[in-house]
């Protein structure tokens, strides 16, 4: 904890009260049909900082994420990424999208190409960089989730954790100025969630702006910054871990956290 | 063809089972009238005993059928049958009873169809009394009608194939297009305009007979050349019975191989497009990168099947005068005044066509990996010491 604030002091430590937000979320509303999915959500994510949602299944943990990259389209309120409001017309979410990286509970790889193909698809055709060049970047990424050995292997092949690695990679190639999770560790055995978990927290120390959708509590209060609580679709409770794991404020918070200490 | 030989050399439970309706096979076969050119007919000792032999061999099964009867639980350990010596001398003797079969079979059947054919190519006419005659007798004198009939069939089911093949890439693109975000208006009309076309074109062309179809297409483009002051010769030599089957079947093949292509590409996992959106591709970029390939996968199968319809269903193209395997069968017809032998001869063709192509597209699906698991079938190997 102490070593992390040190690398991240510039960004996200108190430096970081003038700063611009990097993503600012303000009045976001979203529903599916006659369910309220969010509502009035407003959150602001600052360059470095680690943000971690928990929350029980259906508080609207995901759609909030994959609202920030419009992967759902919100229905009222403003997502802004670095100044840019996303829901405004001019504005080319494909560019956007870019430098927002995204990791899903189900991997999603692309299982027509291999593990490198993978990560070398979206700097090839986007960034127009030449293959050999897009390769190495890759190589690189590769290296450091610790699957280098696999840039030639069938995605197919893999292990879950492999897989979650390589999509991990797979984002970082592309340079992202910020990294979404979307329960990264969910579809994973207990017993090869920690090898993800290491690398996103290694991400977290190298500086890396990270919104973080888990169930890994002890993830949550060690590694991130600020813990949001997310209940029926509203923001129950944030603030920083400490305080939200040591004495939360909110009952469904407490009910919420003492049921996941028990187990 | 190691499965062959583990199958020859190994023995079977069933042996008795199996071997006993071959045997019957050869007693039909013994008893049925012997052909001009009947090999078997110098040597009528012979036949009599290898006839009697089979009946043996049905005693012997029918005795081991009363004992399992009997036995019905403790047959697999108690009866003399499934002794190692015992089971060794059945396997020979289930040698024995198919070589039997096998000479039967050639003295009957092979030497059969050689007197019919030499009856045949003596005949002045088709033989009125002797189907198998009367079948070879029109090939004999219409293979030629038989064979262009065969070739413009082929032609017209790969060319159709392969030409739709490519028209309903083009379609099925215009099909899927969903508007998206960045998309302007100009780009949304037109998204709009080609998926209500290719919908549009779907429903009219699958809801109408191909038949119809060709009845519509052939005289509507003749009427067009017609219109440019052209003669009935002239317009007959450009716009042939051949190129309106042509057309026909390629315009028909395309909306339901579209059909197929959209079935594949819809069962992409949602996962891939977003995974490929939140890279930054768009929509496009993530559709011919990583939906397109894996969609086609899946619909290889579906795609190979046009294939096989378009050789059968060629056959209504005979209706605007294409002279394919249906036609030339009719042109048989009309001139022996039968109906049931040519007939015949074009449903061995056709069944021939389909068998080889389904073979051939069975190579080319394994060849891009997709296998086709059977179906709620675990595995038919026995367990090891199952009797």
């Amino acid at each position: 904890m102490a070593e992390k604030n040190v690398t991240t002091a510039g960004a996200a430590g108190a430096g970081a009260r003038f700063a611009e937000p990097m993503v600012r979320i303000e009045g976001l509303q979203k529903s599916f049909g006659d369910l309220e999915v969010l509502r009035d959500i407003n959150l602001d994510v600052m360059p470095g900082q680690v943000v971690t949602i928990i929350g029980a299944s259906g508080s609207g943990k995901s759609t909030l994420l994959r609202c920030i990259n419009l992967l759902e389209t919100p229905d009222a309120g403003h997502v802004w990424f670095h100044g840019a409001d996303l829901a405004a017309e001019h504005v080319d979410v494909n560019r956007l999208r870019e430098k927002i990286g995204m990791v899903f509970q189900g991997f999603n790889l692309f299982n027509n190409m291999n593990v490198l193909d993978n990560c070398t698809l979206a700097p090839v055709t986007l960034k127009k960089m030449k293959k050999a060049e897009a390769e190495e970047v890759a190589m690189r990424h590769l290296e450091s989730v610790g699957l280098a050995d696999f840039a030639r292997a069938d995605v197919n092949n893999l292990s879950g954790g492999q897989k979650q690695r390589v999509a991990i990679a797979r984002a970082l190639c592309m340079q992202p100025d910020l990294m979404l999770f979307d329960e990264p560790t969910s579809a994973l055995d207990p017993e090869i969630v920690g090898e993800v978990l290491e690398v996103m927290r290694r991400l977290a120390a190298e500086g890396m702006t990270m919104v973080v959708v888990t169930h890994e509590m002890a993830f949550a209060k060690n590694v991130s910054d600020e813990v949001v609580f997310m209940d029926k679709g509203v923001i129950a409770e944030k603030g920083a871990p400490s305080k939200i794991f040591s004495a939360p404020e909110h009952p469904r918070t407490r009910e919420f956290l003492a049921r996941y200490l028990e187990g | 063809m190691r499965k062959l030989r583990d199958f020859v050399a190994g023995d079977h439970r069933y042996v008795l089972l199996g071997t006993s309706a071959v045997a019957l096979v050869g007693m039909l076969l013994s008893s049925s009238p012997r052909p001009a050119m009947s090999f078997l007919a110098q040597a009528f000792t012979v036949e009599l005993v290898m006839y009697y032999l089979l009946v043996a061999w049905l005693v012997v099964s029918a005795a081991a059928l009363v004992l399992k009867l009997a036995h019905w639980r403790s047959y697999g350990t108690t009866s003399p049958f499934v002794r190692p010596a015992a089971r060794r001398a059945l396997r020979y003797g289930s040698y024995a009873v198919w070589a039997i079969a096998l000479v039967l079979l050639a003295d009957r059947g092979v030497m059969g169809v050689a007197s019919a054919w030499q009856a045949a190519a003596a005949a002045s006419a088709r033989p009125q009394d002797d189907m198998l005659q009367g079948i070879l007798y029109i090939l004999q004198h219409d293979h030629q009608t038989f064979t262009t009939g065969l070739a413009t069939t082929v032609e017209l089911a790969v060319f159709g194939t392969v030409f739709a093949f490519f028209l309903a890439l083009l379609l099925v693109f215009a099909r899927i297009q969903t508007v998206d975000r960045p998309d302007n208006d100009f780009v949304r009309f037109w998204k709009r305009l080609g998926c209500g076309f290719a919908k549009a074109y779907s429903t009219v062309i699958r809801g109408t007979p191909m038949m119809i179809q060709a009845m519509i297409i052939y005289p509507a483009i003749f009427a067009l050349f017609r219109g440019t002051g052209m003669t009935t010769t002239e317009i007959n030599g450009l716009w042939t019975p051949f190129l309106g089957g042509l057309v026909t079947i390629t315009l028909n093949s395309t909306a339901y191989m579209m059909e197929v292509l959209r079935g594949g590409i819809e069962s992409v996992d949602r996962g891939q497009t977003e995974a490929a959106r939140s890279l930054g591709l768009s929509q496009w970029q993530a559709m011919r990168k990583v939906v397109f390939p894996q969609g086609i996968k899946f619909a290889i199968p579906g795609l190979s099947n046009e294939l096989i319809i378009n050789i059968k269903d060629s056959s209504v193209l005979s209706v605007i005068g294409t002279f394919e395997l249906a036609f030339a069968s009719t042109t048989a017809t009309g001139v022996y005044y039968n109906q049931l032998q040519p007939s015949l001869i074009s449903a061995v063709v056709y069944l021939f066509l389909t068998m080889v192509a389904s073979w051939l597209l069975g190579k080319f699906a394994k060849h891009f990996d997709v296998k086709p698991e059977p179906v709620g079938s675990t595995s038919d190997k026995n367990l090891v010491g199952e009797e």
